[in-house]
């Protein structure tokens, strides 16, 4: 069979990113803008400053990738763009340059799910199998989705308030260990003992998460002990916390194997580099016979590659858009 | 030469392909929020009206602002990957100098306003006379501006699709694109990758940020 070039933008969030994908499973090339260090400043990512530096960047990450590659548009077989859910005026800029190429060259234009994004940058290590289960946890997502098949995408579960990620910055805020929390609560938990007694949320038999009550009892705690002028161990809040996101991540994701009866786990996401996350994902899986993989670190971050991946999936499919395409701050997975 | 117009900056979308300043086909469309939806089909329609492909377009003229943020990274977007891909020129121009350029000649003074909200507007104050303008362009209170326009001497229309209130005679906006792209045409072309937006104005978080600082400095 022929292969098969896409070409993948993403500009759903902080990251300007464009991508060269061979037949869904080959990163050909891939650029990255980021600007984490301008939201560094403002303790998060400021919609309207991530917008106007995607517009600056555009661009030169697309020249960049096809100069990377060593590749120009005309050996490009289609045209991949994250359309949401995301940011939305951050979005529009990657929509907008992709139909404006997608015009230009007369190229299929096709439009990616960016959960399904990151589901697929697994395809990026080894070929998926199915039916699978989709742990996707990020700054933005939280959700368990099933896989009964290539390109099928059934919904199970999802958090009902905030992402584990964004329960991460809000603890490390209130510890005052700065922004993007995960990475710095994961590497101070390393450290930390089960010191404080946090409660587990939505214990239930949903497939649902939350996490705005465990972040509000860390508050809580937080308040507690300065009142009462006593100094909180970081490093054991840290572990506590993180003992517990992690306990209620594995307990809901091993029902939701078990239940369907599928015996592969794929973990996704930005909260996929988290260590304590994965360690737990992993022992769980192995005592129950299942295989658990995840992509590289450098795929669990925001990228057009991972775009690029799911996007020859969906172009197997015939899934197409024309110049109407739209960016979506928030649309569903199926 | 072929020359592509285009104008997101509000919640119309004003287009044009023309022939050197001589209008081939153009658009005029209130839009408002689909205007990411359907800018670039519309575009597409009137090329294909025209009967000129996309790659025979050998100049762009955008309009960067000031107006709607969103609207204008839409237009901008659109313009500056067109320009990168097929390597022809890009002009950018001011929404407001656009907006002076269609006021036509009866008014001594023209003052182009957009509503920026919380009693903000962006304008500026062009001299027809003179053909120069007498305020540049700016992010700035109305009251300000109507203060600033009481020195002034002689007639004075505003120019404006946004709901200002205010005691001149107000013009409502419709492009001369002839005229604009006339009076811009020979203007020297930025480099699409470094082509911006003229926002005019900071974001809200920068902002705040300043002032933050601003007090810091003070105590």
């Amino acid at each position: 069979m022929k292969d098969v070039y896409i070409l993948a933008i993403e500009s759903s969030c902080d990251e300007t990113s464009c991508a060269i994908v061979k037949n869904g499973s080959v990163d050909i090339a891939t650029v990255i803008a980021t600007q984490i260090d301008i939201h560094t400043n403002f303790g998060g990512v400021v919609p309207e400053i991530a917008s106007r530096q995607h517009l600056k960047n555009i661009t030169m990450v697309i020249e960049d990738c096809l100069n990377k590659a060593h590749m120009t548009m005309d050996e490009i077989d289609a045209i991949a763009v994250t359309y949401g859910p995301g940011l939305i005026g951050s979005l529009l800029v990657g929509v907008e340059a992709a139909k404006t190429l997608s015009l230009i060259y007369n190229k299929p234009l096709v439009p990616v799910h960016h959960i399904k994004g990151h589901i697929y940058a697994n395809n990026l290590n080894k070929t998926m199998e199915y039916p699978l289960i989709a742990l996707v946890v990020s700054g933005g997502h939280t959700e368990l989705v099933y896989m009964k098949d290539e390109y099928e995408f059934e919904k199970l579960g999802e958090t009902l308030d905030d992402a584990v990620g964004e329960s991460y910055d809000k603890v490390a805020r209130v510890i005052g260990v700065g922004y993007p929390g995960g990475p710095v609560i994961d590497k101070m938990a390393k450290t930390g003992t089960h010191e404080y007694n946090l409660p587990i949320p939505l214990n239930d038999d949903s497939y649902n998460f939350s996490f705005s009550g465990l972040k509000s009892a860390v508050i809580n705690l937080s308040h507690n002990y300065e009142q009462r002028g006593i100094e909180l161990n970081k490093e054991n809040l840290a572990k506590s916390f993180q003992d517990v996101v992690v306990e209620t991540i594995c307990k809901k994701t091993l029902k939701a194997l078990l239940d369907k009866d599928v015996k592969r786990l794929i973990i996704a996401g930005g909260v996929a580099a988290n260590s304590g996350i994965r360690e737990g994902l992993k022992k769980v899986c192995e005592e129950h016979g299942i295989d658990c993989s995840y992509p590289d670190l450098k795929y669990c971050t925001d990228n057009a590659t991972m775009i690029g991946a799911a996007g020859y999936f969906a172009y197997k499919k015939g899934l197409r858009a024309d110049s109407t395409l739209n960016a979506k701050s928030s649309v569903s997975l199926t | 030469m072929k020359t592509l117009y285009l104008d997101t900056s509000s919640s119309f979308l004003y287009t044009a392909i023309l022939e050197d300043s001589k209008i081939i086909k153009e658009i005029k469309e209130k839009l408002d929020n689909n205007l990411s939806v359907y800018a670039l089909p519309r575009i597409e329609e009137m090329l294909k009206d025209a009967n000129i492909n996309i790659n025979e377009i050998e100049k762009i003229i955008v309009v960067n602002g000031p107006g709607s943020f969103t609207g204008i990274r839409i237009g901008l977007t659109i313009a500056k990957t067109l320009a990168w891909a097929k390597e022809i020129p890009i002009i950018p121009i001011s929404s407001l100098e656009a907006m002076s350029l269609s006021a036509g000649e009866d008014y001594d003074y023209v003052v182009p306003a957009i509503d920026a909200r919380r009693g903000f507007v962006y304008a500026s104050i062009y001299d027809n006379q003179n053909d120069k303008f007498v305020m540049h362009e700016k992010h700035i209170s109305l009251n300000v501006l109507l203060v600033a326009l009481e020195s002034i001497q002689g007639t004075t229309t505003f120019i404006t699709n946004d709901n200002i209130e205010v005691d001149y005679n107000i013009k409502p906006y419709d492009p001369d694109i002839s005229k604009i792209v006339e009076n811009v045409m020979n203007r020297e072309s930025v480099n699409p990758h470094a082509i911006d937006a003229n926002y005019l104005k900071l974001t809200e978080a920068e902002e705040n940020k300043l002032k933050e600082e601003e007090n810091d400095n003070g105590n």
